[in-house]
């Protein structure tokens, strides 16, 4: 396991410093990680999120919660100019060109990091203060492949750990099929195997091989290392050759495995982690627990545990330390995506059954003192609640345009349960991919923002106080 | 699996309807394409969000607990210092009328001057306000707000009174906007690059032969205060102390945004001149330059803080 970073205190004191300064001149700058595992809609939400900001601060009413939070003070936003930074910058304008493009293109698998701030300038609260001039809160956003993130629960893991137990996790259920190529070549292994390339790259293949038939063929999620299924603009690199082993301890192939892990770990920790993801003051967890609910029991028992496993990993600030260095995350919000699949009374169940799925991850952020929230929203309403009969019975249903015929469906999505379905609920069997639809009529350039539904309640909750 | 009598079916499905558009699509064909656009749904998103459809909250604003503080402690010197003087103009009349007369007329004039520099501070802080809600406006496309307030402000600044004709028949921010920017603000603009251009020479000069970089500091502060003072005036804003304050706090903001650029140019500008001989006096003229460059940009953030339309 790669040895924890000893100057992070040092950091986490000076960030904490600078933040303080810069509240004190009223240029507050908060960092809000929109995490998620990938599919979930980051890209998208981080898209709506920014164009519809940009036109509340126009003026327009396209987030009415978060302006009656803010007390109407919001003033003016806009995206901070770019200054020298290395890591590529997140274009909402070419998202959304592509998403009011006729065909409409939805955005594809997000291949690399990307970063934008947004600077919201803000009326002061007090009646004083306001002769000191607009207070400014900068948003700093970061967007990412969602595969990566299942890296983060492997840092607390040695190799011989993460080999044991993902192991024992590819011998049940649909994994052994995805894997089975792989678990023969592994158990086929003598002990003490040699540390000879033809034979770890072999495994590495058969490995990553598994990893896309179990996300693509059983929509599993709790797949580990993510640069395996999305290697990122570096591609695959030799560090990345390794694999589970049954029996990790040994030398010679197992050792160059472990030493390649912890190479791997330190590389995603130095690139990714440190940078990125040490320090952030609210987040907002995407789930798309529809999709999870339509693939089946497996699947989304495995998002389950995906999520729990990512929770479990995640930094809250409740330490000494952090409460120190004015470090952590504060805030917690934990969101049902695409609820625009679901008609209207059916989106507090998805928002109940995601507050269900995560009790006890949401308790761990509690004790450590943060606040956490569960809501439904879609970045970007592509549907209208409608009726359709079934056995006829009329059922509340939704109707959208579908992406690719450019047809009319209604959408029955079915009953979303309240609380983690029992037995009973999958024996219907049949597997479901719910059907992509055509966003809505949009403006290519954002001025008025782009149709969402509960994405105001969720930012009112999640940086209402701050503004 | 059998469902229970009138509970709903458990399975999802996709009922496909008749036709292909959807009966709210209503996207209209772009210019210049070719054949109908794919359908979609139209919510109506820019009717929705529109400003004027739901009036706009208006701001609220609270005392802190230091405004408070300094408020009471405003009313209790006044107030007690008033009433004091009071007490006492009228034990002076008690003593002689004309002893009175001079007491009251002594007390008048002081409490009158303190009254004048409050009217004054509070005239300027209103011209701040007064900046802020055109440009709040501007931001926002409130044109109705944006007009009275630009035709308020080139009432009041005599490089914008020529233009007052065209910005009462202005029907739109933009072309309010594009008015000021290419007239009085441009003029302004120019002024302003004049008045820092006259500072940069003196704070160069004043730089060069100092004796002590502690002066050094003095000095420039003292002229980049006078500076943004002469900014805001061109503008038509009279700031007193507070106002002053305010407007540094802004202008410096941004322009401590170049300060690393400074050191790097302070840094160079020393690198290039290494003679020995040269050095005393040389060094000395690269601090000024630096010095001079400060002064330019600190004209031209205060020129920025002080213009009624916000920056693009």
């Amino acid at each position: 396991m790669p040895a924890p970073d000893p100057l992070g205190f040092l950091r986490d004191a000076l960030a904490g410093a600078e933040d303080a300064a810069l509240a004190l001149l009223g240029q507050e700058r908060v960092r809000l990680a929109v995490t998620g595992l990938s599919r979930a809609g980051k890209t998208v939400f981080l898209t709506s999120l920014v164009a519809n900001l940009l036109a509340a601060g126009a003026g327009l009413r396209t987030l009415p919660a978060l302006e009656a939070a803010s007390g109407g003070r919001l003033r003016r936003a806009r995206v901070l100019p770019a200054g020298v930074e290395a890591v590529p910058r997140f274009d909402p304008q070419a998202h959304l060109a592509a998403l009011a493009a006729d065909p409409p293109r939805w955005p594809a698998r997000t291949e690399d990091l990307s970063t934008l701030a947004l600077t919201l300038e803000l009326d002061r609260r007090s009646w004083f203060g306001g002769f000191l001039g607009a207070r400014s809160v900068t948003l700093e956003l970061l967007d990412y492949p969602g595969e990566w993130l299942l890296d983060l629960p492997m840092l607390r893991q040695s190799y011989a750990e993460w080999s044991a137990a993902t192991l024992a996790r590819l011998r049940r259920g649909s994994r052994a099929a995805a894997f089975a190529p792989f678990l023969e070549f592994v158990d086929a292994l003598p002990e003490g195997a040699p540390a000879e390339d033809p034979l770890s790259r072999r495994g590495f293949a058969l490995y990553r091989d598994g990893l896309r038939a179990a996300r693509d063929g059983h929509g599993l999620r709790l797949l580990q290392p993510g640069r395996f299924l999305n290697p990122g603009p570096r591609g695959e690199a030799p560090l990345m050759w390794f694999f589970p082993l049954p029996r990790p301890g040994g030398g010679g192939l197992a050792e160059l495995c472990a030493r390649r892990y912890d190479a791997y770990l330190a590389d995603q920790r130095a690139a990714f982690f440190e940078p990125f993801f040490r320090r952030f003051d609210r987040q907002a967890v995407l789930v798309d627990v529809l999709a999870a609910l339509h693939q089946g029991q497996e699947a989304f028992d495995d998002t389950a545990e995906a999520l729990a496993e990512i929770a479990a990993a995640l930094r809250y600030g409740g330490s000494w330390l952090d409460r120190l260095t004015g470090q952590g995350v504060r805030r917690v919000a934990l969101v049902a995506t695409k609820a625009d699949h679901v008609p209207a009374r059916q989106r507090e169940a998805l928002a109940a059954l995601l507050e269900d799925l995560t009790a006890a991850p949401r308790e761990r952020a509690l004790a450590a003192g943060a606040e956490t929230g569960v809501h439904a929203l879609a970045a970007i309403r592509c549907t209208e609640d409608d009726v359709a009969t079934l056995e006829g019975r009329p059922v509340g249903a939704v109707r959208g345009v579908l992406l690719e015929s450019g047809r009319s469906a209604k959408v029955y999505p079915g009953e979303v349960p309240m609380r983690r379905p029992g037995p009973e609920f999958w024996r219907h069997g049949r597997m479901f991919e719910m059907p992509a639809f055509r966003p809505p009529r949009l403006d290519p350039h954002g001025a008025a923002g782009v149709p969402h539904l509960g994405l105001d309640t969720l930012l009112a909750w999640l940086i209402g106080d701050l503004l | 699996m059998s469902e229970a009598p009138g509970a709903p079916p458990r399975g999802p499905r996709v009922i496909l309807e008749e036709g292909g558009a959807p009966p709210r699509a209503a996207a209209p064909p772009p210019r210049g394409a070719e054949g109908p656009p794919a359908p979609r749904l139209d919510f109506g998103w820019e009717r929705t969000v529109a400003p004027a459809a739901v009036a706009r909250l208006r701001p609220g604003t609270a005392w802190s607990t230091l405004g408070l503080l300094g408020a009471g402690a405003g009313v209790l010197v006044l107030g007690l210092s008033a009433l004091e003087a009071a007490n006492f103009v009228a034990a002076q009349f008690a003593r002689a009328t004309w002893l009175g007369v001079l007491t009251l007329g002594v007390a008048g004039a002081g409490y009158g001057l303190i009254g004048a520099a409050l009217w004054r501070e509070v005239r300027g802080l209103a011209g701040l306000r007064s900046v802020d809600r055109a440009r709040a406006a501007f931001a926002r496309g409130d044109h109705a707000t944006a007009r009275e307030e630009a035709l308020r402000w080139a009432a009041e600044v005599p490089a914008a009174q020529s233009v007052l004709p065209a910005l009462r028949g202005c029907n739109d921010p933009d072309s309010l906007r594009a008015i000021l920017e290419a007239g009085p603000l441009a003029a302004l603009e120019a002024q302003a690059q004049a008045l820092g251009r006259a500072a940069a020479l003196q704070a160069f000069a004043v730089t060069a032969v100092s004796p002590s970089a502690a002066l050094d500091a003095l000095i420039f502060a003292w002229r980049g205060v006078r500076l943004v003072r002469q900014v805001a005036a061109l503008h038509g804003l009279r700031p007193g102390v507070a106002g002053t304050a305010a407007l540094l706090r802004r202008t410096l903001f941004d322009a401590a945004t170049v300060a690393a650029t400074d050191v790097a140019v302070d840094a160079a500008a020393r690198a290039l001149l290494t003679n020995p001989l040269l050095e005393k006096f040389a060094g000395e003229a690269a601090a000024g330059a630096v010095a001079a460059r400060r002064m330019l940009r600190l004209a031209r953030a205060a020129s920025e803080a002080c213009r009624i339309v916000p920056p693009r």
